[in-house]
């Protein structure tokens, strides 16, 4: 069967988007493929499709629990039924019936914690697989603005003789994360596909602040005069309260969202976001994965992001169907400061490295110190891989290159705010690529006009329930 | 403003004989003997495990407030007692229908079933199947997918038939029509979301918390009202399936119970299960809480009971330690006992 018609018959499309064809084609002839394509480019069809080529399971290995789930109900939304996330979220019993009848799945989601236990290893080294997807493949690599220690025992478990083609994914990554992915997943001269990280619909600008809570008071004057839906990032749970009351205060549809939510809430935000009945989200980095909706025109980023790459992936959920979008960055002098805090914040401390020492001396195990609450979960995943690896010396020269690192990042995101060059070339060539061409309203430094990138404010009362719940409940199972 | 009476509603329970943190342990209901046997002393099993996910921050926060308006004044051993503007705060508010022992939170696990099958009719209804679910657990996904297929959930009148259990049953609590509105918020279907505890509260106009115990309350006695008569109401019933704790022992202390009845001392108990004499006591004081036939006379004459009811008459406390002194002829165990049998 031609590729076209599987498109069509599995996912109702009738030709591929860049680059799907080519990665798709590599695959098949068994070569190993790197794709960079950027958020809501079809990353996940680079997979999804050869699942339906093939007699064998596609293994994806996913390195976020959310992401993971996101993408198991997405796959089912489409009528996959054959499909597995192997998580801890699953209990023993669950484990073993799945790794029972692991052969029988079309999709295979694993986190990386999950890909090392003994059991499961075992599992997969009987299994024959058609495709092993690494997929937000950055994390292997220190220099990723998401590193995850795991990721390296990847390219170790997969090393043998006649493996299945792999398939590394990313966002964006630099040409040095690049080279890391090649070489940690001990890839074979694979083919590259690499989409320009340029977005020519989407506008950047930037505003500069003297004080930190002008920016607030910036927002709110522009939601109240532009059209949305909008996404508020801020680098807090209580700022994106803070902010948010303030703009229902003046009758903006808006909702917080953050970490520290409920299931049920997020579910409630993602709906009515969708639907349009919420306008506005002011959000901590935890929004966006999962949210799909395409007309987001405006993302509003109330302090800085720690690195290029988050900033990218974060604008990257504005105009998804193509239409015009506008990203603005707010700063105010000092907020680097803020933003190293915060940056380095989940790294490892001295401290933390003299902690793990101590239980070691007493025999406990240092996984405790998590239990006890003395470190954070990521935090605690670096330092137990890297204090398995190395001297506890090396293990704090490595650390505190790990700092500096994450504050030359702040840096860099300080040189994009502060540039008189055209932002989106700065932002095009850290990626190390070249920029082809400029749009109209390019950006800040070229020149932008708000107007002609978004809309006007429409005035719409926010529909307020008034029903009794009676009449609520009855609308809600039998309609009106 | 809910939030705070109950605080202070327990402070004053507790008439400044405990430190705070027996009130925070209260509320997120801690399973251990002493948060227990307070329950049983102070009577407060309504409040047991209200809020078992309680933040301790936000609770010292209120602590805080309410000695900033005075509501409170300090003792020794971070104790409190109520002052007089603190016991006029009290009066003139709403009593809540909470049911802490009997739900310690399963509550939810009734609402997390209950949101996921209307949300689950509610498209049916409308023809669209394909919809993400409002509940990721799996657990329970995949029991309300168990319970819609067992209960023919597409025979065309399962919408009438569930819709017609819930206005009834609604209507038969005395809660008040805010607290129903805010459970029924919470509920969705297709193209009508539920609403966040942020915009309740803004409807409301009550912080996200209050509105949280209004639901807790309102919960209690549907889920009350529900189980009460066998066969009223046939479907939710079954969702409130094992909800309610019938029998609200923990796990150890049920074993305890087991042999306890079966004649064996708390020696023989406590060499059989290999733990202390003193954690035997803790369960059998457990099982007097909860059991209205509990044979006192197995450790205690009448005589005795007589002597500690009046220690606490004269004494105005529940505090073991005073108890002792006045009745030393008794261990703290017989004591614990006593006050057990909250009378």
């Amino acid at each position: 069967m031609q590729l076209e018609e599987i498109l069509y018959k599995h996912f109702g499309h009738r030709s591929f988007r860049p680059g799907q064809k080519e990665v798709i084609e590599r695959l098949v002839d068994g070569k190993d493929v790197i794709a960079l394509l950027p958020t809501g480019m079809g990353k996940s069809l680079c997979y999804q499709l050869p699942g339906y080529l093939f007699n064998a399971p596609v293994l994806i290995v996913s390195p976020l629990l959310s992401l993971m789930q996101d993408q198991v109900t997405q796959m089912k939304l489409l009528g996959e039924k054959r499909v597995i996330a192997l998580n801890s979220f699953l209990n023993q019993q669950q484990k073993q019936y799945a790794l029972n009848y692991l052969h029988q799945y079309r999709f295979i989601f694993i986190s990386p914690e999950m890909l090392l236990q003994q059991q499961v290893k075992e599992r997969l080294k009987q299994l024959k697989l058609s495709l092993i997807v690494v997929d937000e493949a950055h994390c292997i690599s220190q220099w990723g603005f998401d590193f995850r220690p795991d990721y390296l025992r990847i390219g170790e478990l997969f090393d043998y003789e006649n493996r299945s083609p792999i398939l590394a994914l990313s966002a964006t990554a630099t040409n040095k994360v690049l080279g890391d992915i090649k070489s940690y997943l001990k890839m074979n001269n694979p083919f590259q596909y690499i989409h320009s990280v340029d977005r020519p619909n989407l506008h950047l600008s930037k505003r500069l602040f003297q004080h930190h809570e002008d920016k607030v008071e910036w927002i709110i004057n522009h939601v109240l005069e532009t059209e949305g839906p909008g996404i508020i990032y801020t680098q807090s749970r209580t700022k994106a309260e803070s902010i948010s009351n303030l703009l229902l205060n003046v009758g903006i549809s808006v909702a917080s969202y953050h970490a520290g939510k409920e299931t049920l809430d997020r579910q409630f935000i993602q709906q009515q976001f969708l639907e349009g009945t919420i306008k506005w989200i002011v959000a901590t980095n935890a929004f966006g994965m999962g949210v799909h909706k395409d007309n987001v025109r405006q993302i509003i980023h109330h302090t800085i992001p720690s690195n290029i790459a988050n900033y990218m992936q974060e604008i990257g959920r504005a105009g998804r169907d193509g239409n015009d979008a506008l990203a603005i960055l707010l700063y105010a002098e000092g907020d680097e400061h803020f933003a190293k805090m915060l940056a380095t914040d989940d790294l490892p401390s001295e401290h933390h490295v003299h902690l793990y020492e101590n239980y070691r001396l007493r025999n406990e195990n240092p996984h405790n110190m998590f239990q006890n609450e003395e470190i954070s979960e990521t935090a605690f995943r670096v330092l137990d891989y890297w204090m398995n690896q190395e001297t506890s010396a090396f293990v704090l020269q490595r650390l505190n290159k790990m700092r500096i690192d994450k504050m030359q990042d702040v840096n860099e995101m300080m040189k994009f705010v502060q540039t008189e060059d055209c932002m989106r070339k700065v932002l095009v060539q850290y990626f190390g690529q070249p920029l082809e061409s400029r749009p109209n309203n390019c950006c800040e430094v070229c020149g932008i006009q708000y107007d002609q990138i978004i809309n006007q404010r429409q005035i719409e009362e926010i529909p307020i329930e008034n029903n009794s719940w009676k009449k609520r409940i009855e609308s809600i199972l039998i309609g009106n | 403003m809910i939030f705070q009476t109950l605080v202070l509603k327990l402070l004053q329970e507790f008439n400044g004989e405990r430190t705070v943190s027996a009130v925070y342990h209260l509320l997120r209901g801690k399973r251990s003997g002493q948060t227990i046997q307070d329950v049983g002393i102070f009577r407060l099993h309504d409040f047991f495990g209200l809020l078992p996910k309680l933040n301790r921050k936000i609770f010292d926060d209120q602590i805080n407030l309410l000695k900033d308006h005075q509501y409170i004044n300090i003792l020794p051993d971070n104790r409190y007692k109520l002052t007089v503007s603190g016991l006029s705060r009290l009066k003139n508010t709403v009593k809540l229908s909470f049911d802490g022992w009997h739900y310690r939170g399963n509550e939810h696990i009734f609402f997390a079933r209950l949101s996921l099958i209307v949300q689950t009719l509610s498209h049916q209804r409308k023809g669209d199947m394909k919809f993400i679910p409002i509940q990721q657990n799996e657990v329970v996904q995949h029991w309300v997918k168990n319970f819609l297929k067992s209960n023919q959930f597409d025979n065309g009148q399962f919408q009438e038939t569930l819709l017609e259990e819930i206005v009834s049953s609604l209507e038969q609590l005395t809660n008040d029509d805010r607290e129903k509105t805010i459970v029924v918020k919470r509920l969705g279907g297709m193209k009508q979301p539920g609403f966040t505890w942020q915009q309740i509260s803004l409807h409301e106009n009550l912080t996200e918390m209050d509105v949280q115990l209004l639901y807790i309350a309102c919960l209690h006695s549907w889920i009350d009202e529900i189980t009460s008569i066998e066969g009223k109401y046939p479907l939710l019933s079954k969702i409130a399936h094992q909800v309610r704790i019938e029998l609200p022992l923990t796990d150890s202390a049920n074993q305890t119970a087991q042999l306890f009845k079966k004649g064996y001392s708390i020696d023989e108990i406590s060499i059989i299960r290999k733990l202390k004499t003193s954690t035997i006591e803790d369960h059998i004081v457990e099982l007097a809480m909860n059991d209205r036939n509990f044979p006192y006379q197995n450790f205690l004459n009448e005589k005795d009971v007589q002597n500690v009811l009046n220690a606490i008459e004269n004494y105005q406390t529940k505090q073991l330690k005073i108890l002792r002194e006045v009745v030393p002829n008794l261990s703290y165990f017989q004591l614990r006992l006593v006050l057990a049998r909250g009378d």
